[in-house]
C-alpha cells in the first residue's frame, strides 16, 4: 500500500512538473542537450537511439510477432495441448478481487499492445489520424493498468517468489516438450508464470515509467536528473531506447501467456474468468500445491 | 538540374544576441507561443573570451537523423538539403527531437490530456508537402519564401549578417573571407557543421 502510494505522489509530480514555465528542452538547457550529443564523456544516446530504431527495432518487434507464434505453432502442432476432464471437482482459486484486477490489466494490455504495433510499424499505416489515434489510446490505456499494477504486485506477490520447484521445473521447461501427464513440481504458480509475474509488474512500471517520460516529455525533475546525471535529452533518449527493449521482453511473454491459458492448456483460462481450477489440471501442472492443498483437506 | 546544396551558418564572433531572427521567424510564420524554430543561445556567460552567442535551428543535416528515425516515414529530404516533413502524416511522437542533435523539433501541446501535437521546425521557409503558397501551406507550414525566390527570414532580417544561409559553396567562401580577415583564427569548421554535414 505504501509503495502503491508513493507511486502515485510520483506519477503526479510528474504531471505537474510537466507544464513547467523554463523548458528543460529548448530553453537554456538548449544548447547543453546539443553538447552533450556526440561529445566525449557524453553518454552518446542521440547517435546509439538513432541507429537502434533506424536499423533494429521495427524489425525485432516483426521477429518477436512473428517467431514466438510460429514456435507456439509448431508446439501445437507436434505436441499438443494439454486437454484435462474439466467435468471433476474444481477448486476455487482465483477470489473476485483478483479476478477483477487481473481484467482490467488484461484489457489494458489488449489495447496496449495492438496499438504500440500500429505506432511501430506506422509508415505502414500510412501515419496520420489512424496511428495517432492508436498513439493516443496507447497512452489513455496506460492508466488502468497504471492503477492496478501494484494491487497486482502485492495480492500475488508471496506465490511468485521463486524457490526449488522452479529450477526442475526450468530443466523440462514445465514438461511442455512431452505429451505425458506426469506430476509437475509446481505451487500455486509454476516457473514461468513466476517469470511472466516479474516481467509483467517490473517491466510493466518500467514501460510505464518510461512512457511517462515520453508523453510528458518537457518536465522538470531535479531530484531525477541528478540521480541519472543525464541532460533532459539524454534521458529521453535513454527512456525511447528502455521502451523499446522492454516491449520486446513484455510482447514475447504476453504472447507465451495468452498461448499457455487459451491453447496449450485447454481451458485454462476459465480459471481466471470463473475463479474455478479444474482438479487434474492442478494435480499434474501444480502438483506441490496440489499436495498442499490435499494435507488442509481441501480435496 | 544540379541542385546546390542549402546550409545554415550563424557566426559566433558576429551574433550580438539581439535576437531579430527567432522574433522575425515567429512573426512571418505566425507561430503560436512556446514554438521556437530558432532560438538564440549565449554561452559561458560572463567568462571573458569565451562567451558567445549563437542561434540554433533545424540545420537541415545530411543523413538527417530524424527522417531516419520516424516510425511513419513523414520526412522527405529535397534535392537542395532541405529537410521538410508532412504535419498530417506526423503523430507527434517526439523520436525526431531524441534523434536530433541541434534540439529543432518543436511540440505544441494540443486536446483536454495535453497530448503532443504535430511536431514543428524550421522549414528553412520552404513551406511543405502541400501546393506551394496555398493558404493550407501557409497555416501549417508558414511563409515558402524560397519558391518566391526570397532569402529564409532569419538571415534576411539579420542586422551583424552573422546568420547566413544559401548554397554551400557560397556559404564556406564567406566563412573563409571571414576567417581569413580575423588573421586565420577560430575553428576550420563552423560550429556545428561537422554534426549537421559531416564536414562535406
Amino acid at each position: 500500500m505504501k509503495k502503491s502510494i508513493i507511486l502515485f505522489i510520483a506519477l503526479l509530480g510528474l504531471a505537474s512538473v510537466a507544464y513547467a514555465a523554463d523548458s528543460q528542452i529548448w530553453g537554456e538547457m538548449r544548447i547543453q542537450n546539443i553538447l552533450g550529443y556526440g561529445q566525449e564523456e557524453s553518454w552518446k544516446l542521440g547517435p546509439l537511439f538513432t541507429m537502434l530504431q533506424h536499423k533494429y527495432f521495427a524489425w525485432i518487434f516483426l521477429g518477436v510477432l512473428i517467431g514466438v507464434p510460429a514456435a507456439f505453432f509448431i508446439h501445437y502442432k507436434i505436441i499438443g495441448p494439454k486437454v484435462f476432464p474439466h467435468s471433476e471437482k474444481k477448486y476455487y482459486a482465483f477470489s473476485l478481487y483478483n479476478r477483477i484486477i487481473h481484467q482490467v490489466a488484461a484489457v489494458s494490455f489488449l489495447v496496449i499492445i495492438p496499438t504500440g504495433f500500429i505506432i511501430v510499424f506506422g509508415d505502414f499505416f500510412g501515419g496520420g489520424t489512424f496511428v495517432r489515434m492508436a498513439k493516443n489510446l496507447h497512452g489513455i490505456f496506460t492508466i488502468p493498468f497504471t492503477i492496478v499494477v501494484i494491487p497486482m504486485a502485492l495480492m500475488w506477490l508471496k506465490e511468485a517468489l521463486f524457490n526449488m520447484d522452479d529450477v526442475k521445473w526450468f530443466m523440462i521447461l514445465g514438461g511442455y516438450l512431452s505429451k505425458e501427464k506426469k506430476p509437475i513440481l509446481a505451487g500455486k504458480f509454476n516457473a514461468g508464470q513466476k517469470m511472466w509475474y516479474w516481467v509483467a509488474i517490473l517491466g510493466g512500471i518500467t514501460m510505464i515509467l518510461s512512457g511517462a517520460m515520453m508523453y510528458f516529455l518537457d518536465f522538470k525533475m531535479e531530484m531525477l536528473h541528478n540521480l541519472a546525471g543525464m541532460s533532459q535529452i539524454d534521458l529521453l533518449r535513454a527512456a525511447a531506447i528502455l521502451h523499446n527493449v522492454m516491449g520486446f521482453i513484455v510482447l514475447a511473454l504476453f504472447i507465451t501467456h495468452v498461448y499457455m491459458s487459451m491453447f496449450a492448456i485447454k481451458g485454462a483460462v476459465h480459471s481466471i474468468i470463473t475463479g474455478y481450477i479444474e482438479e487434474e489440471e492442478l494435480k499434474i501442472l501444480h502438483s506441490t500445491w496440489y499436495k498442499k492443498l490435499k494435507d488442509q483437506g481441501k480435496f | 538540374m544540379d541542385y546546390a546544396r542549402m546550409k545554415f551558418y550563424c557566426d559566433e564572433s558576429r551574433c550580438i544576441e539581439c535576437d531579430g531572427c527567432s522574433v522575425a521567424c515567429a512573426e512571418a510564420h505566425e507561430l503560436p507561443v512556446g514554438i521556437s524554430r530558432r532560438k538564440v543561445v549565449t554561452i559561458n556567460e560572463g567568462i571573458p573570451g569565451k562567451e558567445m552567442s549563437t542561434s540554433i535551428a533545424c540545420m537541415h543535416c545530411t543523413d538527417a537523423p530524424c527522417e531516419q528515425v520516424c516510425p511513419v516515414d513523414c520526412f522527405y529530404i529535397r534535392e537542395d538539403g532541405i529537410v521538410l516533413h508532412d504535419k498530417e502524416k506526423c503523430i507527434g511522437c517526439g523520436y525526431c527531437l531524441y534523434a536530433c542533435p541541434f534540439g529543432a523539433p518543436q511540440f505544441p501541446r494540443d486536446g483536454a490530456f495535453g497530448a503532443k501535437g504535430a511536431m514543428d521546425k524550421c522549414t528553412m521557409c520552404a513551406g511543405g508537402p502541400l501546393e506551394t503558397n496555398s493558404e493550407k501551406e501557409r497555416h501549417l507550414y508558414g511563409q515558402n519564401r524560397i519558391a518566391e525566390g526570397k532569402v529564409p527570414v532569419c538571415a534576411a532580417m539579420c542586422s551583424t549578417k552573422a546568420l547566413l544561409v544559401g548554397d554551400a559553396e557560397s556559404v564556406s567562401n564567406v566563412y573563409r573571407a571571414r576567417v581569413m580577415a580575423r588573421g586565420g583564427k577560430g575553428s576550420n569548421s563552423p560550429y556545428g557543421w561537422d554534426k549537421a554535414y559531416k564536414n562535406q
